[in-house]
């Protein structure tokens, strides 16, 4: 059982404050992604956890225990780093006894040991290359291999996959979670990937500015942002500032019940929540150009102020540039002062309302 | 339309980077390999009383056959191999925290290292015999609160190797640190992340990855402290002396360029080893 507790961490460089007042608990054998954008504090949060930077204040428990006074040697973590930091002059098998060799344990175990995690990360014979001999993504499970050998409790992982190319990052991503999960081993995981983030955690920490925006299920940050900041940085979102009057939120030509006080909003709409329909003289907008993607088309679209929105189609062939059309969004979220105000998936009943708003 | 042959533009090119080359290669070989050959051969040949030259080695047997010759040579090489040490000792520390420290206090440090490479070798020999000759500063400094004179360094071995080491810092360290440029930072924490305490992390990681910087300062140094003069000349005893001030002196007060040039291709033949030994550290580092 390893479970780790960060609380009320910040760390200040000189003048800037890189993480502010961060609090997380990540139970044991839970993959958490740390998503955010360059710049927004999660490398010095994992560097914090690893021992590798000194929070200004606050607390890191792993099984319960303070590590934040440990240096990293002392430390039960392991961390896989971005530019797999392998050591050229050893071969696969030496980078991976090292730390073993520290613990000065039997050749034989040692050998086992090596052994066996070289063949969980697909590397079995691999041990008497030479890591410059390597292709990136074989130095990368050398590099969690390092990590994995030691038995750490807590396992970080800083954007590892950053420098592999896009079919690379997509095996190495589902080979990272299986093992991951056959280990049952506690993963706090940096990336600035959504698409990693998504698709590899069981929580997303959504952060910005050293602060958490969100932490939640992949599915409910991707569904249901709680910020606008969230809703833009996760997947393509539409977002639409109007105003909101009478309990309608109105953006040149486009209106659409949202029950709350009157004053500014932002409308957020998935591209897939966004339903098109071919529209006349009463369009709310036109068509400025269609994708098609294959198993799906993206319609680029302009409101009659020249807001661009994008909506997802199954049949891309009926829009044509130019086109008037109107919007029928199937789930709308709406912001104000950077503070979720109001979220519905709209049904039917919300559709006859709309036709009431439009008439 | 066809593509111009190649061939058509590759002469006059061709000439052209021979001509580029051509001035410096002839500067070497006028100012480098001729003195070298012409040495050789004068010292391979002894002239004879009936003034022929034959081929002999008479003169390396004179050398290697005087004790006082002998004497000398083993005190350059006993001076070069302690210097080095002591330069290893004192630099490789220093250039560990210029690589890895961070802030002002760095900077100063760095200063400080880089400041011999500006200070003529005469200065400094005069600062040393200032400082630690008889009555100099330290001597003074240890009577003003009763304590006994030292036992000064100068004109004993250990005032050469003092003067030495302290000229050569800079270019010790500035090669050290360039070396230590390839121990990623990454690299370092990664050896700490998996347990590597300091004595472990220097000794595993980052000494292999700083070899070829070391070979190098090896051969620079050795290369170096073999043609050193001015120190050795004024900090260093007068008998046995080093090479250098013996080779002087065997040409202009004994007369005798035949015997220092003997002398200059015994120790140009231990500089071709070092020199040798820098060239294979060069070649691995590229193999690498």
């Amino acid at each position: 059982m390893s479970n780790l507790s960060i609380s009320n961490v910040s760390k200040l460089f000189s003048t800037t404050l890189a993480v502010d007042d961060f609090s997380l608990d990540v139970a044991d054998g839970e993959l958490v992604c740390l998503l955010g954008p360059s710049g927004s504090g999660k490398s010095t949060l994992l560097r914090m956890v690893g021992g590798f930077e000194m929070p200004s204040e606050g607390s890191i428990r792993i099984d319960g225990e303070e590590v934040v006074h440990l240096p990293p040697e002392e430390r039960p973590t392991g961390m896989v780093f971005q530019s797999h930091a392998l050591w050229t002059h050893m071969n696969v098998f030496n980078n991976l006894a090292f730390g073993l060799k520290l613990r000065r344990l039997p050749k034989a175990q040692i050998r086992e040991k090596v052994e066996a995690v070289l063949e969980l990360v697909g590397l079995g014979g691999y041990g008497t290359r030479g890591v410059t001999q390597l292709s990136g993504g074989q130095q990368q499970r050398v590099a969690l291999a390092r990590s994995l050998v030691l038995e750490p409790k807590i396992l970080l992982l800083d954007e590892p996959f950053a420098s592999l190319d896009q079919h690379l990052r997509e095996r190495l991503r589902e080979e990272v979670r299986d093992i991951q999960q056959r280990l049952k081993i506690t993963t706090l995981f940096v990336t600035h990937g959504q698409d990693e983030a998504l698709s590899m955690a069981d929580r997303i920490v959504v952060m910005r500015d050293g602060k958490t925006e969100q932490i939640d299920r992949p599915d409910i940050v991707y569904r249901e942002p709680r910020t606008p900041f969230v809703a833009g940085f996760i997947g393509t979102m539409n977002l639409i500032e109007g105003v909101v009057q009478n309990g309608v939120f109105s953006k040149a030509g486009y209106s659409t019940p949202v029950p709350v006080a009157d004053g500014p909003a932002v409308l957020a709409i998935r591209p897939e929540a966004l339903e098109l329909t071919v529209a006349g003289e009463n369009a709310q907008g036109h068509v400025h150009r269609v994708t098609d993607y294959g198993t799906h088309g993206l319609v680029d679209l302009v409101l009659l102020d020249g807001t661009r929105l994008k909506a997802m189609v199954s049949h891309p062939d009926l829009f044509a540039t130019g086109q008037g059309v109107s919007l029928a969004p199937k789930a709308i979220a709406a912001y104000r002062d950077n503070v979720l105000i109001h979220r519905v998936a709209l049904g039917k009943e919300t559709a006859a309302l709309r036709q009431l708003v439009d008439a | 339309m066809t593509a111009r042959p190649v061939s058509w533009v590759q002469p006059s090119r061709r000439l052209t980077g021979l001509l580029l080359v051509a001035v410096p290669v002839l500067l070497f070989a006028w100012m480098t390999i001729w003195p070298i050959l012409s040495g050789l051969t004068t010292a391979l040949t002894p002239q004879q009383a009936d003034g022929s030259r034959p081929l002999s080695f008479d003169n390396f047997v004179t050398f290697f056959s005087d004790p006082y010759s002998l004497a000398n040579l083993g005190i350059t090489l006993w001076t070069c191999l302690i210097t080095l040490g002591l330069l290893l000792v004192i630099c490789i520390p220093l250039a560990l925290y210029l690589r890895f420290a961070q802030g002002r206090l760095a900077t100063y440090v760095q200063t400080m290292a880089m400041f011999p490479m500006f200070v003529p070798s005469i200065i400094l020999a005069f600062a040393f015999i200032r400082v630690l000759g008889p009555n100099g500063m330290a001597d003074l400094l240890l009577n003003a609160v009763g304590l006994p004179k030292i036992r000064s360094p100068y004109l004993t071995p250990w005032g050469p190797v003092i003067g030495l080491v302290w000229d050569n810092i800079p270019l010790t360290v500035l090669i050290l640190v360039s070396g230590l440029g390839a121990v990623s930072n990454q690299a370092v924490e990664a050896a700490r992340d998996v347990g590597a305490k300091p004595l472990a992390l220097f000794w595993h990681i980052i000494l292999p990855r700083m070899w070829t910087s070391v070979a190098v300062v090896v051969s620079f140094t050795m290369l170096g402290l073999f043609a050193s003069f001015t120190l050795p000349y004024v900090l260093g005893p007068a008998s046995p002396e080093m090479m250098g001030p013996f080779m002087q002196r065997t040409f202009r007060d004994l007369r005798n360029p035949e015997m220092a040039l003997t002398q200059a291709t015994i120790t140009m033949v231990f500089c071709i080893a070092f020199g040798l030994f820098y060239v294979r550290a060069v070649a691995r580092n590229r193999g690498n």
